[in-house]
């Protein structure tokens, strides 16, 4: 084996063990967005200040959480097939899907409330994974690459979506399309009272939970960490690429839809096309799952963080007038300063 | 006397004194073999040498002049070649444009195709080195690429030339031919400098020995007055047995069995038509120069490639249908001939590779959940067993030396005590010492009755431990010999495709 293999390896052992790296490119981040601040004549304490306070003072502690929970959903869908070394990029549409299904069987199931949110949950879940998997069955069967077909297959599904809240759903006293309002007994309850943070909160935590301990202990968490690193040693071991591709999709797609499904049983009470995919918690997560390299905790770690800052921004732009888009800069420099930071390493050499 | 002089060459990696202190010296017109195990640290004073690396100390001089090498460029223009183990070649051009690239005569801006030729076809004639100076690289056999590599240092007019394990690629037939063009540049008056660990190759062809052990010189011999065993020794600093005695087979049920198996390749069958049999208790060799289907072949059988007609029986079941995973079950376990990217993570630490494979069955897994105490202590237990040098288990096995990775993979293959063995080019890359750990661990396996298919371009390593000798040329198994019958020249004229006679 060269050198060169040697030193990549204990660059790459040394980075996944230690948090320095993170907490170097989050300074940094900090810091250059300090002086672009400082360079428009506003003040970087100020920003720092109004940023941490609005993400975790009084009430907007639970605006942040608020946020976090769709935001580690939808982190932990990405970071699901990333594990393995495969890209979801189209939880966009499995997640409005999701939502789309739960709504319509929350308004028109007829079954006890109970039964019809608990079954909206399933079904927004099922129906999100099943069309992960669909893109999952395009590259096994077709050769479709999944980067490629998870994409693309999140346009039909949230068109779909669309059409549906605009005719034949469509509750007619709304501006936007969107279907009726469901019943108060058939939504997520609410945890804290005058707060944000409904049931969804406990769902994701469970989820988050579950992840962490299979992708540490179990086999199946085994197999996919081995084949994120090597696949050709997980094939050459006997794991059998195409079917655990086609359940790990699933799985990814699922937690997406549920997190649709959450979304519209416990905060927004209707499907409204394009309400989901406005804030953006698809790509928020893959980049928190990217930030992680798919490790779970981590990806959720890394989704809070995310959620805090982006609580942070608003409150920031609303208070001291600092423009939001400095915290999606602050984001793009941590990111791109990780990345970065192999080939730096490297030349050191 | 001498003519290259490297003095006092040292080279320090980050952890790893690579060069400590270490003289070379060599004479005008002699052929000088560099020998040594794997980071022995031969690679980098030849390295050093070519001006791909810089020595920390110490310093080179050739002809009683005193040059430092800041890139190969420099060293090129001190006259000094090398033909690297991977040739660097372009496949899409012809031979003559291969040769003179870089300094191409010219006529005007243009360049002067007729008088390449001419050249290159002269040069080649000169040396003994025949070749086509018209033929498309790509489609020219490994031992032609090689004489071309040649051919391009002595276009650049080299005094030196450095080859790297040059004979790993060639059919028995070829190295002798290369070993009569390097004798004939020798002769006149062209300095030679072999890396190898070849024993057989050093005493046939060299003058003079230095070997390396751990960064230094161990010894400097005179090749007429040595033997096999006072070099081995000086390359481990222990007595090596070298031939694995192999007791006589008793071949007991039959365990794997091939029926016409076909496997596709790129434009032609990668495997065409091949059966055989093996039996509980024996070695059987697949020998062939490398690319003449064997891989294709064995992946064929893990399930790792399909196969396009034909049948797989294994155990007494048919498996040409089954998942990799089915076949395991079934009974084969599989040497896999790449370590590194077939056969292991590398950045996953011993424990994750060794317990691959028992990751869904007690002890290591209950109910679908690791226990990850067991797998620690299954780890350790295969580590000390097969003595594998590692700072601990929980330690990634891409920081291991080739051998110590490949004890790692064959403890894991070994450990699913399957009835049938793949085991393809086991030893390949590994150091003096494993070989003769892995060599016995196999005679081991075949003594205990199991069945073992030995894929090897090594001939001692299949002379060494196979009972039946299957040789494979383009695809087709072109010879069947028992072990009495083989021997090296008989086997090279199968490798090279000579007498097609049917099995």
């Amino acid at each position: 084996m060269s050198l060169t293999t040697e030193v990549a390896l204990t660059h790459i052992s040394r980075r996944a063990s230690s948090l320095l790296p993170l907490l170097s490119a989050v300074i940094v981040g900090f810091t250059v967005c300090g002086l672009i601040a400082k360079a428009v004549g506003l003040s970087p304490l100020l920003m720092l200040t109004e940023l941490i306070k609005g993400a975790v003072q009084g009430p907007q502690l639970f605006e942040t959480i608020a946020r976090a929970v769709p935001l580690t959903g939808m982190a932990l869908a990405a970071a699901i097939p990333l594990r393995a070394g495969i890209v979801n990029l189209g939880a966009d549409g499995q997640m409005v899907l999701g939502g789309c299904a739960a709504a319509i069987i929350a308004l028109y199931l007829p079954a006890p409330d109970i039964v019809r949110l608990l079954v909206a949950l399933l079904i927004g879940a099922g129906i999100g994974g099943a069309y992960a998997a669909l893109a999952a069955a395009g590259e096994i069967l077709a050769n479709v690459p999944l980067l490629l077909s998870t994409w693309l297959l999140s346009y039909p599904a949230r068109g779909l979506c669309g059409w549906l809240v605009r005719s034949p759903l469509r509750d007619p006293i709304t501006a936007w399309p969107s279907t009726h309002r469901i019943s108060a007994g058939v939504r997520l309850a609410n945890l804290i009272p005058g707060t944000p943070i409904n049931q969804g909160f406990l769902l994701v935590a469970l989820a988050a939970v579950l992840i962490v301990f299979l992708d540490r202990r179990s086999s199946v968490g085994y197999e996919l960490r081995l084949r994120g690193l090597n696949e050709r040693f997980a094939r050459y071991g006997g794991v059998a690429l195409s079917r655990q591709t086609t359940w790990l999709m699933f799985v990814s797609g699922a937690m997406a839809g549920l997190v649709g499904a959450i979304m519209i049983l416990g905060s927004q009470f209707r499907f409204t096309d394009g309400a989901l995919t406005a804030p953006q918690y698809t790509w928020s997560g893959v980049l928190a799952a990217l930030l992680a390299g798919g490790e779970p905790l981590g990806t959720v770690v890394a989704a809070v963080l995310f959620a805090a800052l982006q609580t942070g921004g608003f409150a920031m732009e609303r208070s001291v007038e600092i423009p939001r888009v400095l915290t999606m800069v602050l984001e793009s420099i941590i990111i791109l300063f990780l990345s970065m930071r192999g080939a730096i390493w490297r030349r050191g050499r | 006397m001498a003519f290259l002089e490297m003095i006092d060459i040292v080279k320090r990696y980050p952890g790893v004194l690579a060069n400590d202190h270490v003289d070379l010296e060599v004479s005008k017109g002699e052929i000088h073999a560099v020998m040594g195990e794997n980071g022995a640290g031969k690679s980098t004073l030849m390295a050093i040498l070519y001006g791909l690396q810089s020595p920390d100390e110490g310093y080179i001089r050739i002809d009683w002049k005193t040059v430092f090498f800041r890139s190969p460029i420099d060293a090129i223009e001190h006259g000094i070649g090398m033909v690297h183990q991977s040739f660097k070649l372009f496949e899409s051009l012809s031979v003559w444009e291969n040769v003179v690239y870089g300094r191409e005569p010219r006529r005007g801006p243009f360049i002067d195709a007729a008088a390449s030729r001419r050249q290159v076809a002269a040069l080649a004639e000169r040396h003994g080195l025949p070749i086509d100076p018209m033929a498309r690289v790509g489609s020219l056999p490994v031992g032609v690429r090689q004489r071309l590599e040649i051919l391009k240092a002595l276009y650049r007019q080299v005094r030196v030339l450095i080859l790297d394990e040059p004979t790993a690629v060639l059919t028995p037939g070829e190295v002798a031919g290369l070993f009569r063009v390097l004798r004939t540049l020798a002769a006149g008056g062209c300095t030679i400098l072999l890396v190898t660990h070849k024993l057989n190759e050093v005493m046939a062809v060299s003058d003079r020995i230095t070997v390396l052990r751990d960064g230094r010189v161990t010894e400097r011999l005179l090749t007429a007055q040595t033997n096999a065993a006072q070099i081995v020794r000086a390359m481990t600093g222990r007595n090596v047995l070298l031939d694995v005695a192999s007791a006589n087979p008793h071949p007991g049920a039959v365990r794997l069995e091939l029926k016409r198996l076909v496997v596709g390749g790129l434009g032609r069958r990668a495997v065409n038509d091949v059966s055989f049999t093996l039996r509980g208790g024996e070695v059987l060799g697949i020998a062939g120069v490398a690319g003449n289907g064997q891989s294709e072949l064995v992946e064929a059988i893990m399930g790792m490639r399909p196969c396009a007609g034909g049948n797989i029986v294994l155990n007494g079941h048919d498996i040409t249908l089954r998942s990799i995973a089915q076949r395991r079950a079934a009974g084969v376990s599989y040497i896999a001939e790449d370590r590194i990217r077939t056969a292991s993570a590398a950045a996953a630490s011993a424990t994750d590779n060794l317990a691959f494979g028992f990751h869904r069955r007690p002890p290591i897994a209950v109910r679908g959940l690791l226990r990850i105490s067991e797998m620690r202590a299954w780890a350790r237990t295969l580590i000390r067993k097969f003595e594998i040098k590692i700072a601990s288990e929980m330690t990634p096995v891409g920081t291991l030396s080739g051998g110590n990775l490949q004890k790692i993979v064959i403890a894991r293959e070994l450990a699913h005590d399957a009835p049938v063995l793949i085991a393809e080019q086991p030893t390949r890359g590994v150091d003096v010492g494993a070989i003769e750990f892995i060599h016995s661990e196999l005679m081991r396996e075949r003594d205990r009755g199991h069945a073992i298919l030995l894929v090897s371009a090594e001939l001692s390593e299949i002379l060494a431990l196979a009972d039946r000798i299957l040789v494979m040329y383009e695809g087709r198994v072109i010879a069947a010999l028992d072990r009495a019958e083989a021997n090296e020249s008989i086997l090279g004229l199968y490798m090279a495709g000579g007498e097609q006679q049917a099995s």
